[in-house]
């Protein structure tokens, strides 16, 4: 059996820039940051073969969903606590393809271990606050005067829903990954979770030209196979049969959000080290 | 004795149901009502062998033995689909909905999560009986969500396969159990999840299990006793024809599960079943070989049992592709003959056509985004690219694990001469790993990280069923997990992850109709007729949907 760190590592030469999105730094058995809660694996080799034997086919070899949905991600949203991640793996969840794992295939230990390992690869994905080296307080003058960042998200109630939410996003995304969203918004756009076992990006942004020649600008919200819904940059919701498109263009590759080409490295410092505290306390 | 004789006990019940039709309907005429038919089911052998001409009933899963998933029926079509609107719904126990309803004498049969078997009036959806088996808590499914696909019917009888890997048979008018047979040992991971399939006087199953290391087999059980006519294993013992393309023991924890219904060819006499993928998935250098009968479709004397042909996809697979898929039986004029043939898109990405008397390899094409073989050489078999095996770095291969086809039914129009599939377009990393055999526990050795974002997509594709050249194409936003049904309406029904339930023109792929149903649809559509109306049935999330015209729509 390899190490963690090997086998976590090597798939990073390989995947894609949108795989590899949410697939941090990997620590082998613990995660050790401010603010977060430090995941100690008792049993990092045992419980990553019980995760990949029992888990990983539906939910993906690195938690990053499949037929399942993601797991790698802190704040699972069925999930409170520990107590009841273990609960939902012994039991499973009525009404999807959430097995539970009966007495006979996962004892208490195993499941135990396994809860561990789903924490730890939560914790993954910002564990690299550590290299976090600006100056909040001056980040955060930035973030809501200079740089104008609420005109297009919300922290803590304030702001406009335009891009994400970003009230708790030092839990959810790492510095590096921060700073690349700033340097270069469209290199990961976050891959939709909640209701779809498949996922497709969140934040696309489209053109759509209908055949009456009227023109849409805006984010994707949602889609299928017949209609599109699009949030505008101004805020309006325009919903679409595609019936009435004559052309849609998916600008995959591309993000709303404006390249922080005026900010200086001090400044993109300062303000990964702003959004590095939202969530985690100061 | 002849195989078309029936035998005393199985003619009884027969007798008795006829009287009893001929009371009940002695009953509706004197009280004035408007049942016109007994409502139960009362379904011998020839009418399933003749299943074409009562395109008001489906009698069974894929519509006909020959599984087409074809409706005759055309009052909904081209010209009205649009009007098309819900005419009663259903809401299941909780679960993923994957069945197909049976349809007979004015009662509906259909399976609820995970093993529930329901009887409901066809006109008005209020329920009739509901039997649901005891199950423990511990049941186990390796490797699959608790599902249940459908029911078969044979005369007076419903047949149901359990999670815990039982046949049950009940009295199609009460839900009563006539008789349970245990087909497997649920504590070493087999399942049943598949329609049974009724012939003369036998139920045919397949178990699931081959992500517990199970040895897959095929049984027949005699339909009013309930014994064990014959079973055939997937995996050839020491000693018998194709135990050298197993390594060492490996033939024991070989895998080759059966786990969808197979198709039947009455006038050849011959049973197409489709075979699952070797066990562990993704660890080959555990089981080196080619590995039959796994991912091959095997054809079987019906009597004894016997593999008459084979045809393996996907030798040695390490990627699970298994086979099972639906096995499409056309009869075509092929280079100037009249030929019987069978065609299938198989999870592995490839389109093939076989000569479904001899299993000779005749045509195959990929179908769909593939990087793991350059092609098929002359007689079928993969040229595979070096290199796409697991890894255990991880190695990304299209297409994903759940392949490009998987069990969602794919639809053949003798109309439009088209073959519908829907398709998944996603590509995978596939990893290898360290496994051994314990019983009960998962017996994979490795796992994926599929594909996501606008890296997956999906469609229902038109391909031409000698060539399986595509003839159009309707974009999916994401891999489909629903079945097609084409009827002779030219529309084809089909369903997305996205909750849609729609409709195309069978000839152009242009949307017609669409509803959007609330929750991803994953079973497929199936279409009957009652008190003159056509009706389309779907599920999506918990819920059945039938549809219908406007009353007075239609012709």
């Amino acid at each position: 059996m390899r190490t963690l760190k090997t086998t976590w590592l090597l798939p990073l030469l390989v995947l894609p820039p949108l795989l590899a999105a949410l697939i941090g730094p990997a620590t082998p058995a613990s995660a050790q940051e401010p603010g977060a809660e430090a995941i100690e694996l008792e049993d990092p080799e045992r419980a990553e073969r019980l995760f990949r034997a029992h888990c990983a086919r539906c939910h993906g070899v690195q938690g990053l969903g499949g037929e399942g949905p993601e797991l790698a991600q802190l704040a699972l949203p069925r999930v409170a606590d520990r107590t009841q991640l273990e609960q939902i793996i012994r039991d499973g969840i009525d009404g999807t393809g959430m097995p539970g794992a009966r007495t006979t295939v996962l004892d208490d230990d195993a499941v135990s271990l396994v809860a561990g390992y789903v924490l730890w690869l939560g914790a993954q994905t910002t564990a690299d606050a550590s290299a976090v080296t600006g100056d909040a307080e001056r980040g955060h003058d930035l973030f809501w005067a200079a740089g104008d960042c609420a005109s297009c998200h919300i922290v803590a109630g304030r702001g406009t829903a335009v891009g994400p939410e970003l009230t708790i996003i030092g839990l959810r995304r790492g510095a590096e990954y921060l700073r690349e969203s700033l340097r270069a918004p469209a290199a990961r756009l976050p891959v939709a979770r909640a209701g779809s076992r498949s996922g497709f990006f969140e934040y696309l942004p489209v053109r759509i030209v209908t055949h009456d020649g009227d023109i849409y600008n805006g984010m994707r919200m949602n889609e299928d196979a017949f209609t599109i819904q699009l949030m505008t940059v101004s805020g309006t919701f325009v919903s679409l049969r595609k019936s009435e498109v004559a052309e849609m263009e998916k600008r995959v590759g591309h993000s709303l959000m404006p390249v922080a080409q005026d900010l200086s490295e001090d400044d993109i410092e300062d303000l990964v080290a702003y959004l590095t505290t939202l969530g985690r306390g100061s | 004795m002849n195989k078309w004789s029936r035998t005393a006990a199985a003619a009884a019940p027969g007798v008795a149901m006829a009287l009893w039709a001929a009371f009940a309907l002695g009953v509706a005429f004197a009280l004035g009502v408007a049942m016109a038919q007994p409502a139960t089911a009362q379904v011998p052998y020839e009418r399933l062998v003749a299943a074409d001409s009562e395109p008001e009933s489906w009698l069974t899963y894929s519509g006909n033995y020959a599984s087409h998933r074809f409706s005759q029926l055309d009052q909904i079509n081209d010209g009205n689909v649009a009007d098309l609107r819900v005419v009663w719904a259903y809401q299941m126990d909780e679960g993923l909905i994957e069945t197909t309803p049976i349809v007979a004498d004015g009662v509906m049969y259909v399976t609820e999560p995970p093993s529930t078997v329901t009887a409901l009036d066809a006109r008005t959806g209020k329920r009739l009986w509901k039997w649901t088996p005891q199950m423990g808590t511990d049941v186990l499914h390796i490797g699959f969500p608790e599902v249940n696909r459908g029911v078969a019917v044979l005369d007076s009888t419903v047949y149901v396969g359990t999670l815990d890997a039982h046949l049950v048979a009940l009295d199609a008018r009460s839900g009563a159990v006539r008789w349970d047979v245990e087909v497997a040992d649920n504590a070493i991971g087999f399942a049943l999840t598949l329609a049974p399939l009724a012939l003369d006087g036998t139920i045919i199953v397949g178990v699931s299990g081959a992500e517990a290391g199970v040895r897959g087999f095929i049984d027949a059980y005699d339909a009013v006793t309930g014994e064990l006519v014959w079973r055939t294993y997937t995996i050839p013992a020491p000693g018998e024809f194709g135990s050298d393309t197993w390594g060492g023991n490996s033939w024991e924890t070989g895998g080759g599960s059966t786990w969808l219904t197979g198709s039947y060819d009455p006038e050849l006499d011959l049973l197409y079943w489709p075979i699952g993928n070797p066990a562990p998935d993704w660890n080959g250098d555990l089981r080196p070989g080619d590995n039959l009968y796994t991912d091959c479709l095997v054809a079987l004397d019906p009597d004894t049992g016997e593999i008459v042909w084979w045809f393996q996809f996907t030798p040695h697979d390490t990627h699970d592709w298994d086979a099972n898929q639906i096995q499409v039986l056309v009869d075509a004029e092929w280079e100037g003959e009249p030929r019987k043939l069978v065609v299938t898109a198989n999870r592995n990405a490839f389109y093939y056509v076989l000569d479904r008397e001899t299993g000779a390899f005749l045509h195959g094409t990929p179908y769909s985004k593939q990087t793991w073989a350059e092609g098929l050489d002359e007689n079928g078999r993969p040229i595979v690219i070096p290199g796409t095996d697991p890894t255990e770095e991880g190695n990304l291969v299209w297409p994903s694990l759940q392949g490009a086809a998987n069990w969602f039914s794919p639809s053949y129009s003798p109309r439009t001469r088209l073959f519908y599939q829907p398709t998944r377009i996603m590509g995978a990393i596939y990893y290898k790993a360290e496994v051994e055999y314990e019983p009960g526990q998962p017996f994979m050795g490795g796992g994926e990280q599929a594909l996501r974002g606008e890296e997956a997509s999906g469609a229902v594709k038109a391909l031409d069923v000698l060539t399986g050249e595509l003839v159009w194409e309707f974009p999916l936003q994401t891999p489909p997990w629903a079945g097609v049904m084409a009827t002779a309406g030219n529309l084809v029904f089909g369903g997305s992850d996205e909750g849609n339930i729609f409709a195309l023109d069978a000839e152009t792929g242009e949307p017609l109709w669409n509803f959007q149903a609330g929750a991803a649809v994953r079973s497929g559509p199936m279409s009957y007729e009652i008190d003159g109306q056509q009706r389309i049935v779907n599920s999506a999330g918990g819920t059945m949907f039938v549809f219908g015209l406007p009353e007075g729509g239609g012709r």
